[in-house]
């Protein structure tokens, strides 16, 4: 039963991710993240990490995907049609290329024997890994310097953002 | 006790600095006294060295100093340090001494030039670079001089850049040494790999340890340098740029393409001399390229009009006797005409330069004639510079020419085929010497109306230079008197502390020669060569003095062979041809081929790739950014692909 | 349960937060102060006391935030080459700014944060760690290059840079992923203490982590063939902003490669070949194509390209000596590049300048002083003596050839050969090149006259006596950790 849940969720995560970056129209590309996302957060919970689904399903898929359908709608972005200059051998050539990675990955894969670490590494993880104590002990322990350096990440993008956004006298000129 | 050797170079580093600072803000007169007073400085504090060094008993005469740690890291070591031996005196004597004259000379030369200040500005960091080069006790200091030297050379045959002409000729040099430079730091690299040190003494000291005599290393290693060497000392197959090189002025041809810098190949080799009497083969290799370039160019010499491509071809043609005397082992002798020769050719120089200048900028020698009255000076020591680098008895040039052609006849390594062949030479560097000599100065006076009018002595200022070097180019050769006409070879001897502990072939020889059992030979061999270098003297004066017309009748007769010589063996269209164009043809290829049809044209379909040229020419990346990312998936998939499927 | 909380030791990581929090006040102070000057030099006065900050921990390297900060000589050595880079670009971009109507406070706060994600990438041997810092230093990169957002190619820059970093970074995050499957950990020195059981068990599939981390980085420093953005985002850019990412990001991410390579996957010893390649490649595209480059920022560009394989060449010889070579090569590559766009800036600054290699005829007639360095710097990038950029060379090749890397050190030292015809070609075009039309003055600022003295004393210092900074790049390497 786990495990059928367990392929599911991958399929309709894949799925998900597949469809997103196929989509032309952005408002249908973020419903299918949030699909992905809740499929990632299922397996999550297969794991015992309660948690940590939870947070992703609250954090990305409630908060920041909203955010993110609401200036797409705001902008009134649309499905554009991107100037295209390609000729025969581009899409096939780029398929040929993804194909050829995709098999890589798998072939290195199958030649992997997990080693006897990972075990070990899993019998140690604490009965109640992924909840909301552990979480909170690693972010302000151990992983307290990372923790911090996001907020510095998520600033600087915001200010990138705004700088790209904004106008300044120039465009008032131009009546944009 | 401290010699303060840096002082050397220091005194023409601080003209440079000053009058380099100061570009444009300080007259005439000061740039003059700044510029002359440091390279004379510098002359007499090495004159004051060579006396120290001459009151030091023989087997010490070498001083070093370091003035500072350079790289001082673990097993990398290099100082920035300074080797004052028999060897280096000589150089710094040589560069210092003919720089200062040619530094008097040039402010009467340049006088009017608007590039004065800068002028003077490159002509003392060149004598900076030159010492440094000379002076340096390991050969990464040398690389630094060595570089330094082509870059003002550089930027002296470019120093009329409105002439396309110019620029052009510095440019080439410029590359041409690039494959010279090459060789030489491969070497560089070779040798630090496997001795671990660049310093002089420490790799001579290591070399015979390190190195099996006539091993594969040793070799390829000296076979780089001597790359090296030929591409700033002119020998074939990379003399292409010195010809060119007289594109300059005067003096600067004079100073750096004929007295100083081109010699400083020579220099090399015979300082490397302990790395290449082990390895025989470049030896060979050595004498047989010298022997070849110095007939080659003096056949050259004998049909250009252009009096200066006369004195570069006669340059490249010396260049390539000292190269002999290298590759024979005869080192002190390749180093004695080198100085020998830097008096004559300067001198000779410097005479075109008053002979150019005197009849505002005419070249062509066929424009020329009948100088002799106009500019007694200049004629005088002309003719003395002529008479040296032809080789009569008496003068400078003799001395050291047949020193070497001696050497080549008698050392271990030589042969009487590289005797024979230099022999020729030397002949036909008296004719087209006196071919010069005759067109120039003697016959009518063939130039236009207009420049008959300018014809004048040149000031006080060159003629001045022109007649020390003149006394120069006699007495020079008087130190180095071979023992067969009872001098003492006083500058083998005093070259031996550098030279000698290697050289027994040669010494033996030279013992034997003077106890007479071969000094007959010696003898011999001097006379056959003075009489033949008399008759061709005589068959230059036939020709072009006594029966002009006949000279024509031969130059028609013998039109085809003319043509090539005139045409200077065609090798730069050889070159363009096979070289160069090749190599344009090559990254051509690359930038079509590779770039744009491999990762474009796989892409884009060949068909209108070929079908629009335009589309090649215009920028290698399509700008595509689909296309960027495919590139980089495709190298991640080859990587990757490596490691999996290995 | 007792919580162990975080031993906070905030003296590591003090220049970052200096930086970080100037960058942050310029924001605020923005629309209050309108003297753009004082923000300028505000973020110049940042930088100077995070690098006096910085400089006192030299020689006692510590570690800290569970070993998620280390703040050893490497990384200081590091962090002065960011500090000077991003100083002396403060420095040369305000007059661009200015003439080209772009100037703004976000400008010199976005360029601060980026120096701080450069330290941060530093100063940790955690891969997580090393990421974030990745992408705070290039998440302001994309904005900057997009900054002259009325210029389209400046926008096509951004757009460019932006998706082919979010690629790289995706490869990167991919292959960090990887190795933490293999090893259980992202900590480097335990990946280290453990090599011998991960290289038992997990082989394959440690070294494709690998592999992918190896691309992610390669395409931050340009490597062949995950360079092709690199043109046209160099051209498009503002000029300031191409120098910048022609020296900063490029040490930031050798930093990166030399601790994760050399020191934590040091044993790795099959990546050698593709290492190797990835030189050779780099080295040999990137001098070949840019012979044929009309537009300087263009030809720079590829250079740029062709110095990454430069270091790519101590990278694969590994070894202390080659570490300490690179470190000091990039110190030196970033006065002489630097200081050859300062030049470009000032030319570029005119309004009618496209930045061909043609505009520079005429300017030795014109400013004697701005050509002399021009061609300093360009003999520097061409590797000649006495400049910096011939003793980094020597240094590299030699390290290369004292491992064995003969074979590379040849085509390193051709390849450099080669370099010299496209260099000397701006030299030849400035000095000696007749000039079509009068040359079009430019107006220095003391600025960036101060730029000019000290790229081009730096290019001169390093090059005559580099005994000291030899030194420090050494000591910088024996107390890595």
């Amino acid at each position: 039963m786990e495990l059928i849940i367990f392929y599911l969720a991958a399929v309709v995560a894949v799925g998900g991710g597949l469809m997103m970056i196929m989509q032309r129209n952005p408002v249908a590309s973020v419903l299918y993240l949030i699909v992905t996302l809740v499929a990632i957060a299922v397996m999550f919970v297969q794991l015992n990490a309660v948690f940590v689904g939870a947070l992703l399903i609250i954090v990305y898929a409630g908060a920041i995907l909203v955010l993110f359908l609401f200036v797409i709608m705001l902008l009134n972005l649309r499905g554009e049609k991107f100037a295209e200059k390609r000729t025969r051998l581009d899409r096939p050539t780029r398929i040929i290329l993804a194909v050829a990675f995709i098999l890589e990955l798998l072939a290195m894969f199958k030649q992997v024997a997990f080693p006897g670490r990972m075990d070990e590494l899993m019998v140690q993880a604490s009965p109640d890994f992924g909840g909301a104590r552990p979480v909170a002990e690693l972010l302000y322990t151990k992983y307290l310097f990372p923790f911090e350096l996001t907020s510095i990440l998520l600033l600087v993008a915001i200010v990138g953002a705004v700088v790209m956004a904004r106008r300044d006298e120039k465009d008032k000129k131009r009546g944009i | 006790m401290s010699y303060y050797l840096l002082l050397i170079p220091l005194f023409p580093l601080l003209g440079f600095l000053i009058n380099g600072l100061l570009l444009g803000k300080l007259n005439k007169k000061i740039v003059s006294i700044v510029a002359c007073g440091a390279v004379g400085l510098s002359f007499l504090w090495g004159l004051k060295l060579f006396f120290n060094l001459l009151a030091l008993p023989a087997d010490s005469r070498i001083i070093e100093e370091i003035a500072f740690t350079w790289i001082p890291s673990g097993e990398f070591n290099v100082n920035v340090g300074f080797l004052f031996d028999p060897l280096s005196a000589v150089m710094v004597l040589v560069v210092s001494g003919v720089g200062f004259l040619i530094h008097l000379y040039s402010i009467g030369y340049m006088h009017d030039d608007s590039g004065y200040g800068r002028y003077f500005t490159y002509l003392n960091l060149f004598i900076f670079s030159m010492l440094t080069l000379v002076l340096a006790n390991n050969y990464l200091l040398m690389f630094v001089g060595w570089e330094g030297v082509g870059l003002c050379s550089y930027l002296l045959i470019g120093f009329w850049f409105e002439k396309q002409t110019a620029a052009d000729a510095g440019k080439k040099a410029f590359i041409v040494n690039r494959i010279g430079d090459f060789g030489f730091l491969l070497g560089l690299f070779i040798i630090f790999w496997s001795t671990g040190s660049l310093n002089f003494i420490t790799v001579f000291d290591k070399a015979p340890q390190v190195f099996a005599m006539g091993a594969g290393l040793i070799t390829a290693a000296t076979l780089l340098l001597f790359l090296g060497a030929t591409g700033k000392s002119a020998q074939i197959p990379l003399y292409v740029w010195l010809p060119d090189a007289m594109e300059g002025p005067t003096p600067v041809s004079a100073l750096i393409h004929a007295a100083t810098m081109v010699t400083a190949g020579v220099y090399m080799i015979a300082r490397s001399h302990v790395l290449f009497l082990m390895a025989p083969t470049t030896l060979m290799v050595v004498a047989i390229v010298g022997v070849a370039t110095a007939l080659f160019a003096a056949t050259i010499a004998l049909t250009q009009n252009d009096i200066k491509r006369v004195l570069a071809y006669s340059t490249i043609s010396q260049l390539g006797y000292m190269f002999v005397a290298c590759g024979v082992a005869a080192f002190s002798a390749g180093i004695f005409h080198l100085m020998t020769h830097a008096f004559f050719k300067a001198l000779l120089f410097l005479g075109a330069g008053s002979v150019i200048h005197s009849l505002s900028g005419q070249q062509d020698m066929r424009f020329m004639g009948g100088l002799k009255r106009h500019m007694p000076t200049t004629f005088w020591t002309f003719l003395v510079a002529t008479l040296a680098i032809a080789g009569i008895p008496g003068l400078s040039g003799f001395f050291s020419k047949d020193e070497i052609l001696w050497k080549s006849f008698s050392s271990d390594y030589g042969s009487i085929w590289i005797w024979a062949i230099g022999l020729f030479t030397a002949m036909l560097t008296a004719f087209y010497m006196f071919r010069l000599l005759f067109l120039t100065f003697y016959g009518g006076e063939r130039m236009d109306h207009h420049a008959k009018e300018h014809l004048h002595e040149s000031p006080k200022i060159m003629t001045v230079p022109l007649t020390i070097l003149g006394v120069l180019a006699i007495v020079g050769g008087y130190i180095g008197i071979p023992h067969i006409l009872g001098g003492g070879n006083n500058f083998e001897k005093f070259l031996e502390p550098v030279m000698g502990n290697v050289q027994h072939g040669g010494e033996e020889a030279m013992v034997m020669a003077s106890s007479g059992q071969n000094g007959g030979t010696e003898l011999m061999l001097m006379g056959i060569s003075v009489v033949l270098i008399l008759a061709s003297i005589y068959l230059a004066y036939v020709l072009y003095v006594k029966n002009i017309a006949l000279a024509g009748k031969i130059r028609q007769s013998l039109s085809g062979l003319h043509k090539i010589l005139y045409g200077k063996y065609y090798v730069d269209e050889l070159y363009g041809a096979v070289i160069i164009r090749p190599l344009i043809g090559l990254s051509l290829f690359l930038w079509k081929i590779v770039d744009v049809i491999l990762i474009d044209g796989l892409l884009n379909g060949l068909a209108t790739i070929i079908g629009d040229i335009s589309k090649i020419m215009r920028p290698v990346q399509s700008g595509l950014l689909r296309r960027y990312t495919t590139v980089f998936l495709l190298g991640v998939v080859l990587i990757l692909g490596y490691f999996v499927f290995r | 349960m007792d919580l162990k909380l975080a031993t906070i030791d905030l003296g590591l990581i003090a220049p970052e937060i200096i930086i970080a929090a100037v960058a942050m006040l310029i924001l605020l102070l923005g629309n209050v102060v309108r003297r753009r000057t004082i923000l300028a030099y505000f973020g110049l006065f940042g930088l100077v006391a995070a690098l006096l900050t910085a400089l006192p921990r030299w020689g006692n390297p510590a570690s800290g935030f569970y070993g998620m900060v280390q703040a050893d000589n490497f990384a200081i050595f590091f962090k002065i080459i960011f500090i000077i880079a991003a100083g002396l670009t403060i420095l040369m971009a305000r007059r661009y700014l200015i003439s080209h109507e772009i100037e703004s406070p976000e400008f010199y706060a976005l360029l601060l944060f980026s120096a701080v994600g450069m330290m941060v990438m530093a100063a940790t041997s955690d891969l997580v760690v090393i990421f974030l810092g990745l992408e705070i230093m290039s998440v302001p990169l994309y904005v900057m290059a997009a900054f002259a957002r009325h210029d389209v190619s400046s926008n096509e820059a951004g757009i460019k840079y932006f998706i082919m970093g979010a690629f790289a970074s995706g490869i990167l995050i991919y292959g960090i992923a990887l190795v933490y499957g293999a090893t259980g950990t992202t900590d480097l020195r335990r990946i280290l203490a453990d090599w011998g059981f991960f290289e038992m068990h997990s082989q394959l599939f440690l070294y494709s982590g690998a592999i992918l981390v190896l691309i992610g980085f390669g395409f931050k420093v340009a490597a062949v063939p995950f360079h092709m953005w690199v043109p046209d985002v160099y051209q498009g850019a503002p000029t300031p902003v191409t120098a910048f990412f022609s020296v900063a990001p490029k040490a930031a991410g050798f930093a990166a490669l030399l601790r994760i390579f050399t020191y934590g996957f040091a044993d790795m010893s099959q990546l050698w070949a593709i290492l190797w390649i990835l030189a050779v490649l780099t080295m040999t595209v990137g001098n070949i194509l840019a012979i044929f480059q009309d537009n300087i920022k263009r030809m720079l560009a590829y250079s740029s390209i062709a110095h990454a394989g430069y270091i790519l060449v101590a990278l694969t010889a590994g070894g202390d000596g080659a570490v300490s070579s690179a470190a000091y090569y990039l110190l030196a590559y970033t006065f002489f590049n630097l200081g050859a766009f300062a030049v470009i800036t000032l030319i570029d600054t005119r309004n009618s300048s496209t930045a061909q290699i043609d505009e520079m005829q005429g300017l030795s007639g014109r400013h004697p002083f701005l050509a002399a360095v021009l061609a300093l710097f360009m003999f520097a990038l061409a590797g000649f003596p006495p400049t910096a950029g011939f003793m980094g060379k020597f240094y590299i090749f030699s390290e290369a050839i004292k491992n064995g890397y003969i074979g590379l050190a040849i085509i390193g030292v051709m390849n450099s050969f080669v370099s010299v015809y496209y260099y000397l070609r701006v030299v030849v075009v400035s000095f000696f090149a007749r000039p079509n039309k009068e040359f079009e003055a430019v107006s220095y600022t003391p600025a960036i006259f101060i730029v000019l003295v000290i790229t081009a004393a730096g290019t001169l210092i390093l090059g005559i006596l580099p005994g000291y900074w030899l030194s420090l790049a050494r000591a910088g390497i024996f107390q890595f950790l």
